[in-house]
């Protein structure tokens, strides 16, 4: 798993410095290839490690924020260590496939046509509908519709 | 062929009334089924005829390989209309294999990637449901492709926030959804709103209907039909808000969700596949089964008028 990860990684640099400069990869592919090197780590790592091994394409900031990123959506944990943070993965296989799955979602504008999303968003006008409907749900007594005789 | 060939391309138009009132009579099952039905006719005969004026048009074009006696003006005259109108139709017809092809790639590669992103996930042989940590709430059925299964992928963002019999409900909704293949509905209505643009409404109707149907479904499934309202109220009440998509909101007063719930509020629907006649979607039902006849003969009466012209024309 993490070795298709890092694979993966390595494919997106080696396509990433042949668009060099122009190149803006998405936020969510960033952190998956983050989380995947840190889940090659040995234990808790510096930023700096983390930056080395994505291959030096990324500034140092870059790298960070990423991480604090991760560390907002509980992806990874950090302690400090002497004046910087060094960083540790909580995310397992499944939390990496959240994380890529989120960049699909987040990536593809018309996924709606293949992936049937449960719910769609609501405007406000249909969320006071929803809440009073929510309420017709929830009421105890059966709909006359479910008494007999 | 005369006027004949330009008939399917408006014809389309007949079907808007029961794209609107579907819903009213027919089970949500039957509805799909219609409104896929109509929608995947009426745009073959369209693109049919957009090929046979191609055909026509391609033949006046200097140079083309099509055999010298299909220019004659005996085949000219078949299309009685300005030359402008085959070299429309290629243009158009180009247009459409286009947009066809781009719908298919992009359904292809969402569900390749969403597949990608699921593939490190220890696979348990007797569950479809792969639950991801993710506070953002979110369910979905991947179609199955020919390597991997159908799944159900729902975050736990969402299922948390559900009771145990809401999250069944939720899952029967999305496990209906793989079992009856409500993509290839949605893929079918897509291609035909490429083929042509008056079939576009069909498209949010038969995304509609198939939640719809899910719906019916997985109220069936759990057995209680307030317990799965209160799953879809409870999810979209969950999932951000006032970024409705455009297209769906213009469908109707109240978005799809509500109109979701407030249907399983109401009793079973009748599961005939034939709204009655004496109703509004009976009547617009009349109205799109005409239209899409009338749709099939034109097509089929312009391409044998053109098949025995050409025929004629060309030397044995």
């Amino acid at each position: 798993m993490v070795t298709a990860g890092m694979a993966d990684s390595g494919e997106g640099r080696h396509e990433g410095e042949r668009r060099a400069g122009a190149r803006r990869r998405g936020q969510g592919e960033l952190e998956a290839q983050v989380l995947s090197v840190l889940g090659t780590a040995p234990g808790p790592v510096t930023a700096a490690w983390v930056q080395q091994r994505l291959g030096g394409d990324l500034a140092y900031t870059t790298v960070v924020t990423i991480l604090t990123r991760l560390h907002t959506k509980q992806a990874v944990t950090r302690s400090r260590e002497g004046r910087s943070y060094v960083w540790n993965p909580v995310a397992d296989e499944a939390g990496l496939a959240a994380l890529r799955m989120r960049r699909v979602l987040d990536s593809e504008a018309d996924r709606d046509a293949v992936l049937a999303s449960f719910v769609s968003s609501l405007n406000p006008d249909d969320e006071r509908l929803m809440r009073e409907l929510l309420r017709a749900a929830e009421d105890p007594s059966p709909p006359p519709e479910d008494r007999e005789g | 062929m005369g006027v004949f060939v330009f008939l399917p391309l408006v014809l389309p138009l007949t079907a808007l009334p029961i794209v609107r009132v579907a819903g009213q009579h027919l089970h949500p099952r039957s509805a799909t089924r219609l409104l896929t039905v109509l929608g995947c006719v009426l745009a073959l005969c369209s693109t049919v005829c957009l090929l046979l004026l191609m055909v026509v048009g391609t033949a006046q074009l200097p140079g083309n390989p099509l055999p010298d006696g299909w220019s004659d003006p005996e085949v000219r005259a078949v299309v009685p209309y300005p030359e402008v109108t085959g070299t429309t139709a290629i243009a158009v017809l180009a247009a459409v294999v286009a947009a066809g092809g781009v719908t298919v790639h992009r359904h292809r590669r969402v569900r390749t990637r969403a597949h990608a992103a699921l593939a490190g996930l220890p696979h348990d042989p007797g569950s479809d449901l792969a639950v991801l940590p993710d506070p953002e709430p979110y369910a979905y059925a991947l179609p199955g492709t020919s390597r991997s299964p159908g799944r159900i992928v729902a975050s736990t963002g969402m299922l948390s926030a559900l009771d145990r019999d809401e999250r069944e409900a939720l899952l029967a909704h999305e496990r209906a959804h793989l079992t009856s293949r409500h993509h290839r509905y949605l893929l079918v209505t897509r291609l035909a709103g490429c083929a042509n643009p008056l079939l576009r409404p069909l498209r949010e109707a038969v995304a509609y209907h198939a939640e719809r149907w899910a719906d019916e479904d997985a109220a069936d499934a759990v057995g209680d039909r307030k317990v799965t309202a209160r799953a879809v109220a409870r999810a979209a009440l969950l999932a951000p808000k006032g970024v409705s998509a455009p297209g769906i909101a213009a469908f109707a007063a109240a978005g799809p969700v509500p109109r979701r719930v407030a249907a399983l509020l109401e009793p079973v629907p009748p599961s005939r596949s034939w709204p009655p006649a004496a109703s509004p979607a009976g009547l617009a039902a009349f109205i799109a089964a005409a239209g899409t006849t009338v749709s099939a003969v034109s097509s089929l009466n312009a391409s044998l008028a053109l098949f025995l012209v050409l025929k004629a024309a060309t030397p044995l």
